[in-house]
């Protein structure tokens, strides 16, 4: 029963979000279905309101927190309260002993690297009686020195975190002879950024349930990779992948702490299966704090070499991350890639703390980076005088690798600077930083994002036409909340001229379709393309029918209005409806996202603008307005695209203002483990957000030519309005969140002139 | 979370009967909107609680010929619409319109918000035993304190993090307690008690007593007053520093002032030495910071809170400021 197998954190394996999907030669290359002409379209690119949304907000929709089953078990566990120490023995009998308590594990032997790793876990009857019986658990611990912040994990003689150091290279990339670049500068300036530990904080906690029939598992789980947990369990329990089905519904935001398999899951199946009966595990808002990951800090040394009029000659990055007892995130990428620079040289390293590592945030790694690239630009141009927007343009590339490597096949930077300068006004921008009057000062700022989001070759789905008329679409994919079933709907309805709601989604299930997590803004440049295949191949089968029932070429027939009609003779023409009754079987048609062009580079960019005030006596920042402008490729949904930017928008001004993970020295715990002390922004603080799409369309990525946004309007969104202060204020802050003891601090250094 | 009795009063006397032996087992709850967290996060474990919201006619605003009296089950979302209120003294309107956030306003209540705990983050963790849990020292002290006290700390650095408190100890209110015993009226000044007391607890209620009114004396033709809360988001959000001021003020020249300010020590602080400066002065942004910046000389921060001296300033000053707009 007491059986001790230790389970290790799954996600302490790096996930290269960047990088997913990029390989491009894995697969061979597909034709590529003929491309619609502009202004062919109904629905896509226009406002669709969410399918499910009635569903979502009267509380119809169910999410793996509300889900119950009969004789299901409710599974807690107990974590370590030390930061560091040796798990001496762990005694369960008294909690298996305790009246209602149906199963107990051992979850760890050895070393414990950080408050809140799993010691044990029970299932029991109910909430109350699994929480009760936690404190039963007697475990002796051999409790070590522990180490929770940067700067000390850094130091000499501070306690080791990993056994090969508390500094570990994480990454280097060189091209061109940045010693050299420096020597042609006329300028040569450095600074350090600084970034904080930002949490998810989803708005549902993580949780699942486990379910056994025979041999046969059904978890449920609120997670953005169905088919990633699938795997994930398979392998943690040593079962086959084919027995295993993962469900996903609902679910209420993820951020990147969702993507695969976590211990609470492969807790729950276990358990389940010992005592035959379902088990529930839903972390508490605190274990959803301090226990499944953050945005990991960077300490963003920047130094770059310009000539007088902006060109840069060498651009070099120093980074420590700190992603816990974790190795962090790379923030390479927007240095090496989005200017144009021959010289460039970056070194990356992890530090090791006594935290929960870090997870995948939003962007990882480009959103950190661009506080700190960004944040020199703008601070770069101010040195040399320049308009930040005009440094930038200056040194604007067209290819991937700063102007040195493969072609971008369609970059719309410059469009969204111009949609973006425009609307917010630029010009109003103070020339000077800080050039303005009085105790509140108001700025301009801008920053740039760039992330791949072109989507994933190989991603599945079917669409099944019935004889009743009816559409089904299948995928194996999952809505982390961004309105994965309208867009499918949309594209289906679309291509075989029907409505959104003429069509049945059916995703979130691993049975369906293979489709990648919903990370890495990878759902809609993968799902869409091939819900459109898919749905290309229905709607010519339908043709088919439609020309022989009609007497005319199958090329003469178009999908409109639910009709098949005849392109030269609109009074040929036949329900879709009837015409179905002429198929002799539910019909499947298979899709498939089919590989990019071969021989460009695909990344999504955009470009934010904020304007802000500064209160210069109580370093309080209200930020009054961001416009928001990107290429994306062709939007599919307006108003779901909105959504994204206006959710991203606010996260990244959370971020930028209020939100830090606060680890106390002495008891190495989380100390705002909660919605009070951790402070996300609430209604009042959301300034005015206008979202802009360039809408360049990109003929050679996809079929619809579409790229991810999950991820593009968060990079720039804390960048902007540390730009912005800078603008107002006359002093960049360097160090998110930017709280008023900071603002307060930089508005000192400003006087003392440093 | 342990199992609780649910004691529901029919009157204020069988509440206080409830809490006669002086159990500290039993709680008095009035919005729950504190209590309720406290015994989630582990920190009480109350064999019963009392629920006041069960006993009629205790939330009210009575005018009469001393001044105004405020029922304690008097919700904050109540107080902060009452016209009454809003008119005299402006002071307790603002303060209580800015607790917390709608939700909680309609909830909370003025005698929960006298007697709430405080919201340092050790204390608010049960895995944690620091001197007001019985414990043997102050973790905040040496530890992560960008929120703590600037003011009398020592066995503790925890803040008082009521908004209504200050305000009402500007107007000189006095507490109405009641107990099996009988009843007894404090001024809300003499209310608080500083750690150096009893660390253990913030107020003089001996555990067998429940506030029952809070009384305002009647507004002067010539005082004015104002509340100054600074947050760092936009709701939701205990203050970093507020200042509550009232002033009778002789044209724009300041007779005499009261100003007490939150969030900067364990209780209720009053600025008297600011008092004392601006008797005299005309009540102006520029003699207020001047005042507060001598005052604050007496200030100890810690190591992260410092930046509190600055706001508390800056917020002195402009509530003074403001006395006459």
């Amino acid at each position: 029963m007491k059986k001790e197998a230790i389970i290790e954190d799954p996600y302490l394996e790096y996930i290269d979000l960047a990088n997913i999907g990029g390989d491009q030669a894995a697969a061979p290359p597909l034709p590529q279905p003929a491309q619609p002409k502009p202004g062919e379209f109904k629905l896509i690119g226009k406002y669709t309101p969410r399918v499910d949304g009635r569903k979502i907000v009267t509380g119809e929709a169910l999410y793996t927190h509300d889900l119950v089953f009969e004789g299901m078990l409710i599974a807690k566990i107990l974590r370590s309260p030390h930061a560091s120490a040796d798990v001496v023995s762990v005694d369960l009998g008294p909690a298996l002993s305790y009246p209602g308590v149906k199963a107990a594990l051992k979850l760890k032997d050895g070393r414990v690297k950080w408050a809140g790793e799993p010691i044990a876990a029970v299932a029991a009857v109910d909430e109350r009686t699994a929480e009760e019986s936690l404190k039963l658990i007697k475990v002796e611990y051999k409790v070590l020195p522990h180490v929770v912040s940067v700067d000390k994990a850094m130091a000499q003689g501070a306690p080791l975190v990993q056994n090969e150091g508390n500094v570990a290279k994480s990454n280097e990339y060189t091209r061109g002879d940045a010693e050299k670049g420096f020597k042609e500068a006329d300028v040569i300036f450095e600074q350090t950024y600084k970034t904080s530990w930002e949490v998810h904080q989803p708005t549902e906690t993580h949780g699942s349930l486990a379910k056994w029939d025979g041999d046969n598992l059904t978890v449920w789980d609120s997670t953005q990779a169905i088919q990633s947990v699938r795997d994930g369990l398979a392998r943690s329990l040593a079962m086959p992948a084919s027995r295993i089905k993962v469900i996903k519904h609902y679910m209420g935001g993820g951020f990147g702490s969702k993507l695969g398999v976590n211990d609470h899951t492969i807790i729950a199946a276990r358990m389940a299966k010992e005592t035959g009966r379902p088990v529930k595990i839903l972390l508490t808002r605190q274990e959803n704090s301090d226990c499944v990951g953050y945005r990991p800090t960077a300490w963003m040394t920047v130094r770059a070499g310009a000539k007088k009029d902006g060109t840069l000659t060498a651009l070099t990055l120093k980074n420590y991350n700190c992603g816990g007892i974790g190795r962090g995130d790379r923030c390479s990428e927007p240095f090496t890639d989005v200017y144009k620079c021959a010289n460039v040289k970056v070194e990356e390293y992890a530090v090791f703390v006594n935290t929960c590592g870090s997870r995948a945030t939003r962007a990882p790694g480009h959103t950190q980076a661009t506080f700190g690239l960004e944040g020199f630009m703008e601070e770069l141009a101010a040195r040399l005088s320049l308009d930040p927007l005009e440094l930038r343009l200056k040194n604007y590339s067209t290819k991937d690798k700063g102007d040195t490597g493969t072609p971008y096949s369609t970059k719309g930077l410059e469009q969204c600077y111009k949609l973006g300068a425009e609307k917010i006004g630029w010009s109003r921008r103070n020339k000077k930083p800080g050039a303005g009057n009085g105790t509140v000062r108001t700025g301009l700022g801008m920053a740039s994002q760039i992330w791949p989001g072109a989507g994933v070759p190989g991603t599945l789905a079917d669409v099944k036409l019935y004889n009743d008329g009816s559409v089904e679409v299948d995928c194996g994919t999952q809505d982390i909340g961004t309105g994965t079933r309208t867009h499918i709907a949309i594209v289906a309805a679309e291509t075989l001229g029907l409505e959104p709601r003429d069509i049945s989604v059916h995703i979130g299930n691993s049975d369906l379709p293979w489709a990648p997590i919903s990370g890495g803004s990878l759902t809609v440049p993968s799902v869409a393309p091939a819900v459109r295949d898919a749905a290309l191949k229905a709607a010519e089968y339908l043709k088919g029918l439609a020309a022989k029932k009609l007497n005319v070429a199958p090329a003469e027939i178009v999908l409109e209005d639910k009709k098949a009609v005849s392109k030269t003779d609109p009074g040929k023409s036949i329900d879709l409806k009837e015409l179905a009754r002429t198929i002799p079987r539910p019909m499947p048609f298979h899709g498939e996202r089919a590989n990019m062009t071969p021989g460009f580079a695909y990344q999504t960019f955009g470009a934010h603008f904020a304007e802000v005030e500064v209160d210069t006596e109580t370093g309080k920042i209200k930020v009054k307005k961001v416009v928001a402008a990107h290429d994306i490729g062709r939007v599919l949904n307006r108003q779901t695209a909105e959504s994204q930017v206006i959710g991203a928008i606010t996260q990244g001004m959370s971020a930028a203002l209020f939100e830090e993970k606060i680890m106390d020295p002495e008891t190495g715990t989380m100390l705002n483990p909660n919605l009070h002390d951790y402070k996300v922004a609430t209604a009042m603080d959301i300034p005015e957000i206008v979202p802009i799409f360039a809408d360049v369309i990109d003929d050679r990525l996809n079929n619809l030519g579409t790229k991810g946004l999950g991820e593009p309007p968060r990079i720039p969104a804390s960048a902007v309005i540390a730009n912005a202060v800078f603008n107002a204020i006359g002093v960049h802050v360097r160090e998110i969140p930017m709280t008023p003891a900071r603002v307060l601090a930089a508005l000192k250094r400003k006087e003392a002139g440093k | 979370m342990k199992n609780f009795q649910y004691g529901k009063p029919a009157s204020l006397e069988q509440a206080a009967a409830f809490l006669g032996p002086g159990d500290p087992n039993v709680f008095v709850m009035g919005g729950g909107t504190d209590l309720l967290g406290e015994i989630k996060e582990g920190l009480v474990e109350p064999a019963v609680v009392i629920d006041l919201k069960a006993v009629p006619g205790l939330a009210y605003i009575k005018k009469d010929k001393d001044g105004v009296a405020i029922g304690a089950l008097t919700t904050i979302a109540d107080l902060a619409e009452d016209p009454g209120i809003q008119k005299d003294y402006r002071v307790l309107h603002e303060a209580a319109a800015v607790v917390a956030s709608p939700q909680l306003r309609n909830v909370g209540t003025v005698g929960g918000n006298l007697c709430q705990r405080p919201r340092c983050w050790y204390y608010r963790d049960a895995r944690i035993v620091c001197n007001k849990k019985g414990g043997v020292k102050c973790y905040a002290e040496k530890g992560r304190n960008k929120y703590h006290a600037v003011f009398a700390g020592g066995l503790c650095w925890a803040v008082y993090p009521s908004d209504l408190a200050p305000a009402l100890i500007a107007l000189d209110a006095k507490a109405v307690i009641l107990s099996a015993k009988g009843e007894r009226t404090v001024p809300l000044a003499e209310f608080y008690m500083p750690p150096i007391v009893n660390v253990r607890k913030e107020n003089v209620l001996n555990g067998q007593e429940i506030v029952k009114e809070v009384r305002v004396p009647q507004a002067k033709a010539n005082e004015k007053s104002a509340y100054l809360k600074f947050i760092e988001r936009g709701s939701w959000d205990f203050a970093v520093v507020s200042a509550a001021v009232k002033a009778v003020l002789s044209g724009t020249t300041i007779e005499n002032i009261r100003i007490v300010c939150g969030g900067v020590a364990p209780v209720p602080w009053r600025m008297t030495k600011a008092e004392e400066a601006l008797k005299g002065r005309k009540a102006t942004e520029a003699a207020a910071r001047q005042a507060a910046k001598s005052a604050l000389k007496d200030a100890s921060p810690l190591a992260e809170n410092g930046y509190k001296i600055e706001l508390l300033e800056t917020i002195i000053a402009r509530a003074v400021g403001s006395l006459g707009k």
